[in-house]
Parts: C-alpha cells; sequence; structure tokens
C-alpha cells in the first residue's frame, strides 16, 4: 500500500544574487513497511526533502500526497495535526522534551491526540519496552544517555500510529554501539509494526542496514535502489 | 489543561536561578508597593482621624452662608431633635454642636486674636476629646532647676531636658519618645522627671463658665490655671461681646497654628458671651465608615430631613478643600513612584520572558512540528507566565502582610526634628499602616497585566513561528 507519493518535487531558493535549485523534480513513492535511506553528499538536499514530506517546508512546486492528502492544500493548523497523526518525526539531536520524563515524552503525541488514559499508558509501556528502556521509563532527559533519548525520540515517533516516520540522520550524534543498538532496534519496530521508517544519512551503518537507498545529488536522485 | 498545567509547572523550574530571580524581582516589587502605599494610606488614615475625626467631622450641618463666610451671623437656631434623627442613621458614630467665632483674647499685657469653639463638654469627648489633649507634663526651667538641685539626675540627661524646655506634653509616651531615655534611664529617672514636670490640668463641665486655652496662646498670654482670659469681639449681628473667664485647663494640639490661638468653652457660656441664643455654627458629625460613598450616602440622608432651606449638610471635601486636595495630589505623586517602580520590574520580567524565547525557539519549532497546535503551546507558556506572576505576587503580598499587620497595630513614633516637623505641618508623627485592603487587589491586578503584558512578545513569537526555521536554533 502506497503510504507516501512525491510528484516532481522541486524546492527552489531565491537569494538576492544566485538561485538555489535545492530539491529538483524528485519523483518517488513509498510503500508500508519500507525501510528506506535517502543519501548524499552534504547540500545534496537530503535535508530539504526530508523536511517537505514531513510537511515543515512547502515545495515551489510539485505535489506531496500522504495517504491520499496533498499536503500544500491544507492550512498551517490542519498540517499541523495532520503531521500529529500521520508522521513520526526522529531528529538528529534528539529534541525531547525536558521538562518530561521518558513515559511523558512518549505519552505526550498520545495525549495531544486526545487517547484514553489507560491506552496511553500501555502503549507508553509497550513502545518503552521495545526500545529497551522500561527500567528507565521516570527518568528525564538530561539523566539519559545520548542513545537512550534517541530510542525515547523513536517511541515518541511511534506512539501516535503514524504512517511514516522521519529520521533525519539519527544516528549521526551517537558513538557507534549506540547507534547499532539503535538501528537494530528501529528495524525490529519497522517489521513489528509495519511502518515505514525514512532516513536521511550518512551513516554506511544505516545505509548497509536499509532495503533501498535512494542517493540525491543536487537535489536530483540520482539512484533509486532497492535490496531485498 | 492539567498536562499544560504541569509541563508550564516544570518548564518555569528548569532554570531554577532565573525563576527565583524574576519571581523575587516581582515579588519584592510588590513587597515595597504594598508597604508603601499601605505607609501612605495608613498616613492618610491617621490625617483624616487627627483633623477631619477631631476638628471638622466628615459631615457638617451648617448654615447655607457659612461655608464661605464663616461668621457668627451665619449661625443657625437647632433642636436636640435633630441630633436625635441624625444620630439614628447607620454609620453615624457621634453628632456634637460647635458654636465658632474669632474674638480677642487678653492675658496681663498681651491681646491676640484667637479661634473660639464652644462645645457640648461630654460629648466633644467622643468627637475631638480635649480631655485627652490636656497638658500633662510640662518641661519648664524651674523644674529643670529643681531636677538639677535634687542632684538626682545625671548631667546627660539634665541636657536632654534643656533642650526641650518649654515644651508640654499631653501623654506619658509622647514625653518619653521625646526625651529618648534608654530602659535603664527610664526605669532609673523618670519617676524623678514626672515628679517636677507632672502639670495638674482641668476640664470642662456642661455649665462651665470657664474655658480651656490651648498651650502656646497660652504662653503667648502669659496666663495658667487659675487665671482669667478676657474675651472681646462682636457678637451675634454686631453686638457687642466682652467677658472674662477662668482658665480651667491648658490644652496640648499638635498642629502649632490651631495651638497658636484656640480657645474652648461651652455653648451655654459662648451663647451668653455672643448674645446667641440657641444658634450653633455646626452640627459636627462622625462616621464609622469614611468612604466617599458612604459620606455622599449620609449627607443626602440628612438633608433630606433638613426643613429649612438655609441649613445644608457638608462633606469634609467641601470643608478642607485644601487638605482633601492635599492627599490626592500626594497619593498620585506615590502612585507615579509606583508606576516607575513597576515599569523596572516589568522589564525585569520582559528580560527574562526575551531569555526564555530565545532559549527555547527550537523546542517550540519541535513541539509544533510533532503536533502541538500553537494555541495549546501559547496556553502552556501562558500558565507559565501566569504562575511565575502569581508566585512572585503571593510571596510578595505574605511578605508584606506582617509587617503591614504589626505596624498598624503598633505605629512607629517619629521623634526628634523629623517628628517635630511632621507635627509642625499637621501630621500625626507616626508610621501607621492601612490594614490591608481593596489596595492589596489593584497591586494584584496590576502585576498580572504587567506579567501579561510582558507574556504577549513570546506568545506573538509562536504564533508567527515557522517550524523550519525553529528548528534550526
Amino acid at each position: 500500500m502506497k503510504v507516501l507519493e512525491l510528484k516532481n518535487v522541486n524546492k527552489i531558493y531565491n537569494s538576492a544574487e544566485i538561485k538555489v535549485h535545492a530539491v529538483n523534480d524528485v519523483t518517488l513513492e513509498f510503500e508500508e513497511a519500507e525501510f528506506a535511506a535517502i543519501v548524499g553528499p552534504s547540500g545534496s538536499g537530503k535535508t530539504t526533502l526530508l523536511n517537505m514530506i514531513g510537511g515543515l517546508d512547502m515545495p515551489t512546486s510539485g505535489e506531496i500526497i500522504i495517504g491520499g492528502v496533498d499536503l500544500s492544500r491544507l492550512r498551517p493548523s490542519e498540517l499541523i495535526d495532520f503531521r500529529l497523526n500521520n508522521i513520526g518525526f526522529v531528529f538528529q539531536s534528539f529534541n525531547l522534551i525536558p521538562v518530561l520524563t521518558a513515559k511523558e515524552n512518549v505519552e505526550f503525541i498520545m495525549a495531544l491526540q486526545k487517547w484514553p488514559a489507560d491506552k496511553r499508558e500501555e502503549r507508553t509501556l509497550e513502545l518503552l519496552r521495545a526500545v529497551g528502556l522500561e527500567e528507565r521509563i521516570n527518568s528525564r532527559p538530561s539523566k539519559l544517555s545520548g542513545g537512550q533519548q534517541q530510542r525515547v525520540a523513536v517511541a515518541r515517533a511511534l506512539a501516535s500510529r503514524p504512517k511514516f516516520v522521519l529520521a533525519d540522520e539519527p544516528t549521526a550524534n551517537l558513538d557507534s554501539k549506540a547507534a547499532a543498538i539503535l538501528l537494530e532496534i528501529m528495524e525490529k519496530l519497522n517489521r513489528d509494526e509495519k511502518i515505514t521508517f525514512i532516513f536521511s544519512t550518512h551513516d554506511p551503518r544505516v545505509m548497509k542496514m536499509a532495503r533501498r537507498v535512494i542517493t540525491l545529488e543536487d537535489g536530483k536522485v540520482i539512484s533509486d535502489e532497492g535490496k531485498e | 489543561m492539567n498536562g499544560e498545567f504541569r509541563m508550564a509547572w516544570r518548564n518555569l523550574w528548569r532554570n531554577r536561578r532565573r525563576t527565583i530571580l524574576t519571581a523575587a524581582s516581582v515579588s519584592f516589587a510588590v513587597f515595597f508597593a504594598l508597604v508603601m502605599r499601605s505607609i501612605q494610606l495608613g498616613s492618610y488614615d491617621h490625617m483624616i482621624n487627627n483633623f477631619i475625626g477631631s476638628f471638622t467631622g466628615y459631615l457638617q450641618v451648617q448654615h447655607v452662608k457659612y461655608l464661605d463666610n464663616p461668621i457668627i451671623d451665619n449661625s443657625f437656631n437647632y433642636d436636640t431633635s435633630l441630633i436625635a434623627a441624625i444620630s439614628s442613621l447607620d454609620n453615624v458614630v457621634s453628632v456634637t454642636s460647635h458654636l465658632e467665632t474669632f474674638t480677642l483674647a487678653s492675658g496681663g499685657t498681651q491681646t491676640k486674636g484667637v479661634a473660639v469653639i464652644a462645645i457640648d463638654p461630654e460629648r466633644e469627648k467622643y468627637f475631638s476629646d480635649p480631655e485627652g489633649k490636656l497638658v500633662k507634663y510640662r518641661i519648664s526651667d524651674e523644674s529643670v532647676r529643681k531636677l538639677q538641685d535634687e542632684g538626682l539626675i545625671p548631667e546627660k540627661v539634665l541636657d536632654i531636658l534643656r533642650k526641650n524646655a518649654d515644651r508640654s506634653y499631653s501623654s506619658l509616651k509622647r514625653l518619653e519618645l521625646e526625651l529618648g531615655l534608654d530602659e535603664e534611664e527610664t526605669t532609673l529617672f523618670m519617676p524623678e522627671i514626672l515628679k517636677h514636670t507632672g502639670f495638674a490640668n482641668g476640664y470642662l463641665t456642661d455649665d462651665d463658665d470657664g474655658v480651656l486655652v490651648s498651650d502656646r496662646l497660652s504662653a503667648f498670654l502669659n496666663i495658667s490655671i487659675g487665671d482669667s482670659v478676657i474675651l472681646m469681639g462682636q457678637g451675634y449681628h454686631g453686638v457687642s461681646a466682652t467677658g472674662i473667664f477662668p482658665v480651667r485647663g491648658i490644652i496640648k494640639i499638635p498642629a502649632p497654628d490651631i495651638d497658636n490661638k484656640l480657645i474652648i468653652m461651652t455653648i451655654p457660656a459662648a451663647q451668653v458671651l455672643f448674645d446667641a441664643e440657641g444658634k450653633i455654627s455646626s452640627l459636627v458629625i462622625n462616621l464609622t465608615d469614611r468612604s466617599e460613598r458612604t459620606i455622599r450616602h449620609t449627607r443626602n440622608r440628612i438633608n433630606s430631613f433638613l426643613h429649612d432651606r438655609n441649613i445644608t449638610t457638608r462633606t469634609w471635601y467641601e470643608l478642607n478643600p485644601v487638605l482633601y486636595q492635599q492627599i490626592k495630589g500626594d497619593s498620585q505623586g506615590s502612585l507615579l513612584i509606583l508606576a516607575v517602580l513597576y515599569f523596572i520590574i516589568f522589564f525585569g520580567i520582559y528580560g527574562t520572558v526575551l531569555m526564555m524565547v530565545s532559549e527555547r525557539r527550537k523546542e517550540f519549532g519541535v513541539l509544533v512540528a510533532i503536533g502541538m497546535q500553537k494555541g495549546k503551546l501559547r496556553r502552556v507558556v501562558s500558565i507559565e507566565m501566569t504562575l511565575l506572576g502569581v508566585v512572585g505576587l503571593l510571596a510578595g503580598m505574605l511578605a508584606s502582610l506582617p509587617l503591614v499587620i504589626y505596624l498598624n497595630n503598633y505605629p512607629l513614633f517619629l521623634t526628634g526634628e523629623l517628628g517635630n516637623m511632621m507635627e509642625g505641618w499637621g501630621w500625626d508623627a507616626i508610621i501607621a499602616t492601612a490594614l490591608p485592603g481593596s489596595y492589596y487587589c489593584w497591586q494584584a491586578l496590576i502585576v498580572m497585566i504587567m506579567v501579561l503584558l510582558a507574556a504577549i512578545y513570546p506568545l506573538r513569537k509562536i504564533r508567527k513561528l515557522k517550524e523550519i526555521e525553529a528548528l534550526k536554533g
């Protein structure tokens, strides 16, 4: 089942002197339960593309369709709700809410979705168990290591049962051991929860683990290879 | 809402030191403003109590022309039923009659123009209480000399007494404060000092034909108890008014302006002297509740049963426009100081808000990116700001309460030059406070408005937030 479709997406930044074509006529489709990596050198447009897929930025032209909905047709407040219900985010620098515990960080998304308290609790514990942090549920982010924080971030991204999770360089700030654990967890959740994961990455371990690798260069897709 | 509150509360304490400093600055401003305002309102209370409550009253029934032309010709006839009717009104504490005029007073070779206030001695005790103002102690050159001759008082204390020579006191407390002796000196020397400075004084009976003379006037006329004073002037409708009156007592009036020229006598004696039988200048009325609303309401009630169109009821604002304007002007001046204080504190809070927004811009971006509506985020920040204000406000209020209540119960008596200067201006030389009242609510409202004004900035920033830019930090 198709969860995400990009049709001739362009992003052009116009500065005073130069015009930068950050994303150039990208057309892609993502199916349910994909584990895809978008790779490419710095400045190739990975993050810009991810931001547009996540509805954080709008394309200059083209369409981004998620579950049949064209993002450009949504009003700003509808877009926020759409992201809440359909997209999970994992950021490079974790970006957990510092004043909430690991459990509360995960619950936060479900609270925004107005889940009943008992269901929230159940899902939170299930996810924190899945990322191996059932012992640290009451710890605040400042008491967790980088790897643990990123695992909480993954649990948070999955909390709302999104159509897909966008992860922007999720292993960039982790040591190799923490990165390996995180990747294993994400891969397992991808299989168990049937949720599509889309990464932007430089990390060869991520590329190795991804079942589809899309390579960007100067904003263009130069290769899109699937592995099984 | 519960989650928003919890998040806001925790956000508040994420930078504990900054929050404490900001809340402390708010609470200091509130504390300072409340104590300052309380002292100010307390001093107005005392001023009103002293001058209005003891001289003019909150309301006066007068002849309509008396305000502009306060002469004995503008007096009026009254009967006791009017006093009874006024006394029966709610909020009326006391009603007493005055017959006031001006005349010349002579003692020996000295003559001076004086104010004569004729009173009902018993009723007056509940109004200006002249009996309480009778001189009880007087430090004269003779008393100092006697103390020196006895040799029981050290030279240091004698020096203090010499500095205060020719001063009279109507209370022991005031005398003690002026002398400024320590506890040990008071125990050792005060009984001896009192023995030589004690002043035997007398009061008026209802049909007394004697007079009370103010302290400074008695010194000017060189008269004392047992002497006589001659009054010469003009009575009702121009008749000649002359009489000789024995001095029954000397009274000490805090305001020198009045202390220089006051003679008190009974109404029957004054009516005979001034040929004004059955007439008075005013009925002076004191109230329990001094609010403008009560004063105006009571005035209207009294006017409704005054059948003589030549008689009317005046409020103390009309009777003392200068004092009224002085209080209003002073109050506005201090409100300006408070405004400056709050202005400074506002920028303190605003600085905190700017730092907070700048520090948390990325976090705001993350929250909106993962699905938190901006409205909800703004609610969290609003709660945070409100909590910050409330914590500071409550701390300031609670800190001010003990001091305000203590100073209300135990006012500070000012001594020395400052005390004398204040009394010279006609102010009570004390620092007292007004009990917490509506001014506490006003301060709370002002602080909350200030905090909410400071909150406009982050709320506006959140409304205009672009997630993609905020996420860059």
